[in-house]
C-alpha cells in the first residue's frame, strides 16, 4: 500500500465562508446528521498528540473531501474505521474542537495502539500467466513499539531463481526517538530453477560473470538500523550475512555477507484544486566483502525513482530503474526484467534466464479513472556486452486511488513489441 | 446504579402518563466530558409500568435519545430516535435530561383502572462500540429497545433505575 508521511494534516479550506456569530449559527436539520455540531464546517482534520502517521493516498483523499464541508458523523465514523485499519491500531475515536472562525469545529483524531495486537495479511499477490503466481501471507503482533512478523513467501516473479520459504522479522519502531528503527531479519528460501535458467549455466560465456552456481537454499541474517535524517529523507544500514547451499551436497557451502545500504526519499505535494504529485527515490548498495568473511565480493547499486502526477481523474507517472554490479555477484542479486512489475509483457526467462549486471529500465503509465496504459522499455546487459533495448506495453483497470498503483487491485494485459509473434501477458495482483 | 422511589413522579398530562425526576441526573462525569468532545451519544429509556406487584409489568414504552452539546452554544441538544422529534437547542445540561424523562410517554388508556400501580424509569447509555445499532441509524426498532432492557446491562455500561412510590391511577389529575 502506498503510504504518505502525515505530519499534521493541516486545513484552511474555508474561503468564502462568512463569519458566524453564535446567535447566527447556522441551521440544523436532525433528519440529516443528528449530532447538532453538523451545521459547522469542518476546518481541518489532526490527529492528536502530534502524533505522525503513514496513510494511504486514498484515507487522505477522504480527509480532504470531508475538510470544508458541513461536519458528517457518519464519514468521520467511517473515516476513524478506515485508519484503524490502516494503522492496525486498537481504536481510533474522534473528538471536536472550536475552529478558528465562528461555525468552524477542528477534529482531533485520536489513535489507540493497544497494548498489543495481532494481525494476519496478504499485503502482496501477483498472477503472471508466464511466471506463475507469487504471494506473501503475513502474520504480525505488536507490542507497543515492537512488531514481530512472520511470513510465507512464494516468489517466482522477481528474482532469476524461484524460491519459497520464511521471513520472521522484529522491529523496534522507536529507539528513544522515532527517528531510529532497528531490525532484525532472518529468511530461509528453497530455490527451484527455469530449464532455461540450467541451459544457460552450462553455457560459459554466460555465467562467467555469476559468484556462484546453483543453490538449493538460502538461509539470511539481517540486522539493520533505519534513521530518518529529515523527514522525509531516510537512511537504513545493516549488515546481511547470507549463506548459500550448493544443489550438489558434497561441495561447501558459500557465503554472501554484505554492507547494505539504503538512501531513500519520499515526497508528496498537494496542489491548489486537484491536482497532487508524489516522488518516490531510492539509493541502495550492497557491499559483500571479505572483511565480514564472504566467500563472494562484489558490489550491487541500484537507483529508482517513480514520480507521478495527477490532476482530477487523470495521472501520469514515471519510473526509472538503473542497476550495476561490480564482481561476481550470486544469482539473487542479479538483474532481472520481464516480470509483473518491470518490462510487463515479456517472459524474464527469454530475456535473459541467468539475470544481467547491468540494468537500465523506464516506464510511463498514465491512468484515467481506472483505465492505465502503460509503456516499458529497458534492458538487462553483462558488463562488455551491448544493451538490447526491449520494449513492452499493456493495457489495464486499477482499482486504486494512489498513484503508484499501490494499495490497489491490478488487471492488465502486457504485450512484447517486437517484429515476430505477440504473445499478450496477463497480469493481476495487489501491492506490487 | 439506582436511585430510590423518592426520586420518580408521576404525572398525567391529558391523556398520557408521564413522569418527572427532579434530582436524576446522567449526563455527569466522563460522558459529560465526550459531549463537551463534540460527540453523540445515545441513550436507552424505558418507562414501565407494574400492576398488582411491581413484578407484574402492564405496559412499557422504550425510547432511544441522542444527546450532542453544541461547542459554540455550549447547550445541549437532543433528538428522539423514534421520530426525530427535536429538543430545543440551548438547554443546560439539566434541561436536556428532564426533555428525555418528559420525552417518554405511556398512554393512561395502557393502564388498568383499578390496581395499585408503579412506575419505573430505567435508563442505559449505549457503548457505540457494540451497539447493532449506530448512533445514527434512525431504523432502530421499538422492539429490539424492548429486548435490550429484557438484557441485563453490562458491567461497563452506565444504567439508572427509578421507582416512582405506589399510585392509583384516579389519584392524578389530568
Amino acid at each position: 500500500m502506498k503510504f504518505a508521511l502525515l505530519p499534521v494534516f493541516a486545513a484552511a479550506a474555508l474561503w468564502g465562508q462568512s463569519i458566524q456569530s453564535a446567535e447566527e449559527s447556522p441551521s440544523w436539520d436532525p433528519a440529516g446528521d443528528l449530532n447538532v455540531n453538523s451545521r459547522y464546517t469542518v476546518e481541518s482534520i489532526s490527529f492528536l498528540g502530534q502524533h505522525h502517521y503513514k496513510l494511504s493516498s486514498s484515507a487522505l483523499e477522504e480527509m480532504h473531501r470531508l475538510i470544508g464541508a458541513k461536519l458528517n458523523t457518519e464519514a468521520l465514523n467511517g473515516l476513524a474505521k478506515r485508519i484503524r485499519g490502516e494503522l492496525r491500531a486498537h481504536e481510533v475515536t474522534f473528538k471536536l474542537d472550536r475552529g478558528r472562525d465562528p461555525g468552524s469545529v477542528r477534529v482531533l483524531l485520536e489513535v489507540d495502539k493497544g497494548s498489543s495486537s495481532f494481525d494476519l495479511s496478504v499485503p502482496r499477490f501477483a498472477y503472471n500467466s508466464e511466471l506463475g503466481w507469487t504471494g506473501i501471507g503475513e502474520a504480525s503482533t505488536a507490542i507497543h513499539d515492537n512488531v514481530l512478523t512472520f511470513d510465507l513467501v512464494r516468489d517466482v516473479d522477481t528474482l532469476a531463481e524461484r524460491y519459497a520459504g520464511i521471513q520472521a522479522r522484529y522491529d523496534r519502531l522507536s529507539m528513544g526517538s522515532d527517528r531510529i528503527r532497528l531490525g532484525f531479519e532472518f529468511d530461509a528460501y528453497h530455490e527451484q530453477y527455469d530449464p532455461g535458467t540450467r541451459l544457460a549455466l552450462d553455457n560459459s560465456t554466460l555465467s562467467s560473470s555469476l559468484g556462484a552456481g546453483l543453490y538449493r537454499s538460502r538461509l539470511n541474517f539481517e540486522p539493520s538500523a533505519t534513521f530518518v535524517l529529515a523527514k522525509p529523507l531516510t537512511i537504513t544500514v545493516g549488515l546481511s550475512f547470507e549463506q548459500l547451499q550448493p544443489e550438489l551436497s558434497a561441495a561447501r557451502s558459500e557465503s554472501a555477507n554484505a554492507v547494505v545500504n539504503t538512501l531513500r526519499y519520499h515526497q508528496r505535494w498537494e496542489g491548489s484544486g486537484a491536482t497532487k504529485q508524489e516522488l518516490d527515490a531510492g539509493y541502495s548498495l550492497r557491499a559483500a566483502t571479505r572483511i565480514f568473511g564472504s566467500d563472494l565480493g562484489y558490489t550491487r547499486h541500484t537507483v529508482n525513482v517513480r514520480y507521478g502526477y495527477t490532476h482530477d481523474h487523470q495521472s501520469v507517472e514515471v519510473a526509472l530503474v538503473t542497476g550495476i554490479i561490480y564482481g561476481h555477484a550470486p544469482l539473487f542479486e542479479r538483474f532481472v526484467l520481464g516480470n509483473s512489475t518491470l518490462l510487463r509483457g515479456w517472459n524474464m526467462y527469454a530475456v535473459d534466464p541467468l539475470g544481467g549486471n547491468r540494468l537500465a529500465y523506464g516506464s510511463v503509465t498514465y491512468g484515467y479513472h481506472i483505465m492505465r496504459v502503460f509503456y516499458d522499455a529497458g534492458s538487462v546487459w553483462n558488463q562488455g556486452q551491448s544493451p538490447e533495448a526491449k520494449q513492452s506495453a499493456g493495457i489495464g483497470i486499477s482499482s486504486g486511488l494512489g498513484l503508484f498503483q499501490k494499495g490497489a487491485f491490478l488487471l492488465a494485459v502486457a504485450f512484447p513489441l517486437r517484429q515476430s509473434h505477440m504473445d499478450p501477458v496477463l497480469i493481476a495482483g495487489m501491492n506490487f | 446504579m439506582s436511585v430510590s422511589s423518592q426520586d420518580l413522579f408521576v404525572r398525567r398530562i391529558s391523556n398520557d402518563i408521564h413522569v418527572v425526576a427532579p434530582r436524576f441526573h446522567f449526563l455527569t462525569g466522563k460522558t459529560l466530558e465526550r459531549l463537551h468532545d463534540g460527540a453523540l451519544l445515545p441513550f436507552d429509556f424505558q418507562l414501565s409500568i407494574a400492576s398488582g406487584t411491581k413484578s407484574n409489568t402492564v405496559a412499557r414504552a422504550p425510547e432511544r435519545f441522542l444527546v450532542s452539546y453544541d461547542l459554540w452554544q455550549e447547550r445541549f441538544s437532543v433528538v428522539r430516535l423514534r421520530d426525530l422529534r427535536k429538543s430545543p437547542l440551548n438547554l443546560s445540561a439539566a434541561a436536556a435530561e428532564a426533555w428525555c424523562v418528559d420525552n417518554v410517554v405511556l398512554p393512561v388508556s395502557a393502564l388498568p383502572g383499578a390496581n395499585q400501580l408503579w412506575a419505573r424509569l430505567e435508563v442505559r447509555s449505549v457503548d457505540q462500540r457494540t451497539s447493532a445499532a449506530p448512533a445514527g441509524d434512525a431504523g432502530i426498532s421499538i422492539i429490539s429497545l424492548v429486548e435490550l432492557f429484557s438484557r441485563p446491562p453490562r458491567p461497563q455500561q452506565d444504567h439508572w433505575s427509578l421507582e416512582s412510590a405506589a399510585f392509583h391511577l384516579a389519584e392524578l389529575t389530568p
